[in-house]
């Protein structure tokens, strides 16, 4: 079960103020999208989730238990792939959970590794893989994490276009298998769309949670939704709300 | 191995064109053997001496092998302490620059007076040679670690002794074996100068004797094997650094 809430969270940077007033849920199994314009604290948010740092006000927990402050309790992919690069891929994708549990599943992560369209690469290092491929590594070490709930922090904004949709097809197949709680960071609406339940839309700097909009695509998506013609009102009316319209 | 091979030619021929301009500069001016002994005469030495100075070559390999993995071990440990200490970095950064500011030459002697005649004078010597370069090598190399990789680790949920492990030791070591290649070729020098004084045995012991009572021939056949083990221990660390750093993108 991973049921992450966030209550009233505050932060500031000396006069600086980030975040304002945020609260929002993801509920169990759930695929929330937090957009914002750039600048809107979503990296902040994602470091108080993350307890690298504390907020000055309200509280994060998870499954009803207090985790402010506390490092460990979410499984988390960055925006650059952040492998190690004296690691196999196999020994990569087993390092989310050889830090927090302290050993490893190399049968499972193999399985996974194959499933993932990876077979072949189980020891092929970082810098003999694709931009996408790396992506995709990084995403199965988080998904391979005992954590309940992944944070991706904009995963696909540094690939091009092509590449981004077939990640984003695939990030979906993957996470149909292994329903786990998302929390994902975007500033691309239609990313947002695409793949989430429910979008949380972030004001400008102090933020606070402007808008939530259930989204009402069924799963499993298909990527012709992306042209149908309730994709494009809704990504009209996010993109107004960011605008501030 | 072949663009090896076609790459190394240069200097390999500029070495040969120089030995032949000494030994051509040698014969022709009639310079005395004593003020300056040809390549050949060295290489002749070279050859039918080396029974009396093959005991003296195994010594010096030993003190340099035994100094060298003191030396790099205590640079390695420093370099740990230094980064894993906070504020130890800014404190003894000066006192470690000021610790190679003080020529062996003068502290050799030194030190012979406190510790003696033994080999722990000549240990501490070769150690003040090595550990400096592998230390501040190995510094820089936790210093620079990605930020990117190690922001992860604290997601991840990492505590600070796994980001040393998992991650800023190994980050370190291309930086560390930099470090070592040049003590390496830095420790067959101070095992020679810790020879020179109070010793009975050593390749420095030889050169002190052979240029006392005029050998010139024998100083050049010193030089010619600290040249040799200086590379000989460069060669073997390069390799050591191709076996344990497999994952670098050439």
């Amino acid at each position: 079960m991973g049921k992450l809430e966030i209550e009233r969270i505050q932060k500031s940077y000396g006069d600086n103020q980030v975040l304002a007033n945020i609260s929002f849920t993801v509920q169990d199994g759930e695929f929330v999208a937090i957009v914002g314009p750039s600048g809107s604290g979503k990296s902040t948010l994602f470091r108080l989730i993350g307890g690298i740092s504390k907020p000055d006000a309200g509280a994060i927990s998870l499954n009803h238990k207090d985790i402010t402050g506390l490092r460990g309790f979410i499984s988390y992919m960055p925006q650059a792939s952040s492998l190690l690069p004296w690691r196999t891929v196999l020994k990569n994708v087993m390092l989310g959970k050889e830090i927090v549990a302290g050993k490893t599943n190399e049968e499972q992560a193999l399985e996974m590794i194959a499933r993932a369209g990876l077979a072949g690469y189980e020891h092929a290092y970082p810098h003999q893989l694709s931009g996408g491929m790396k992506q995709r590594v990084s995403f199965l070490r988080s998904i391979l994490s005992p954590q309940p709930i992944i944070c991706l922090d904009e995963p696909f904004s540094a690939l091009d276009e092509w590449t981004r949709l077939e990640m984003q097809k695939w990030l979906l197949s993957i996470w149909q298998q292994y329903q786990r709680s998302i929390l994902f960071v975007t500033h691309h609406i239609e990313e947002a769309l695409f793949l989430a339940d429910r979008i949380i839309v972030l004001s400008e700097k102090p933020a606070i949670v402007k808008k939530e909009v259930s989204i009402p695509f069924e799963r499993p998506r298909s990527e012709d939704i992306v042209l149908s013609k309730v994709f494009l009102e809704y990504k009209k009316m996010i993109y107004h709300e960011l605008r501030g319209s | 191995m072949r663009k090896k091979l076609l790459k190394g030619w240069r200097p390999v021929l500029v070495l040969i064109l120089f030995m032949l301009c000494w030994e051509f500069i040698c014969s022709s001016f009639n310079v005395p053997k004593w003020l300056l002994p040809a390549p050949s005469i060295i290489l002749q030495e070279a050859i039918t001496g080396w029974s009396d100075y093959a005991h003296h070559l195994v010594s010096t390999i030993q003190l340099t092998i035994l100094g060298f993995l003191v030396g790099s071990s205590v640079g390695i440990l420093v370099a740990v302490c230094l980064h894993l200490i906070p504020g130890m970095r800014e404190a003894f950064y000066p006192i470690l620059i000021i610790s190679q500011n003080i020529p062996i030459i003068i502290l050799a002697p030194l030190l012979v007076i406190w510790f003696g005649f033994g080999i722990l004078p000549k240990i501490i010597v070769i150690i003040l040679v090595c550990f400096f370069p592998i230390t501040i090598a190995t510094l820089d190399g936790f210093r620079q670690t990605s930020d990117e990789l190690k922001h992860y680790m604290q997601m991840a949920g990492a505590n600070k002794q796994q980001i040393f492990l998992k991650l800023e030791w190994p980050y370190a070591l291309p930086s560390l074996f930099s470090g070592l290649k040049i003590s390496a070729t830095y420790s067959v020098m101070g095992a020679v100068i810790s020879e020179w004084l109070g010793s009975s045995e050593g390749i420095g012991y030889y050169m002190t004797l052979a240029s006392s009572s005029f050998r010139t021939d024998r100083v050049f056949v010193a030089i010619l094997f600290i040249v040799i083990l200086s590379l000989l221990f460069f060669l073997l660390l390069t390799y050591l650094e191709q076996k344990v750093i497999r994952w670098k993108a050439d």
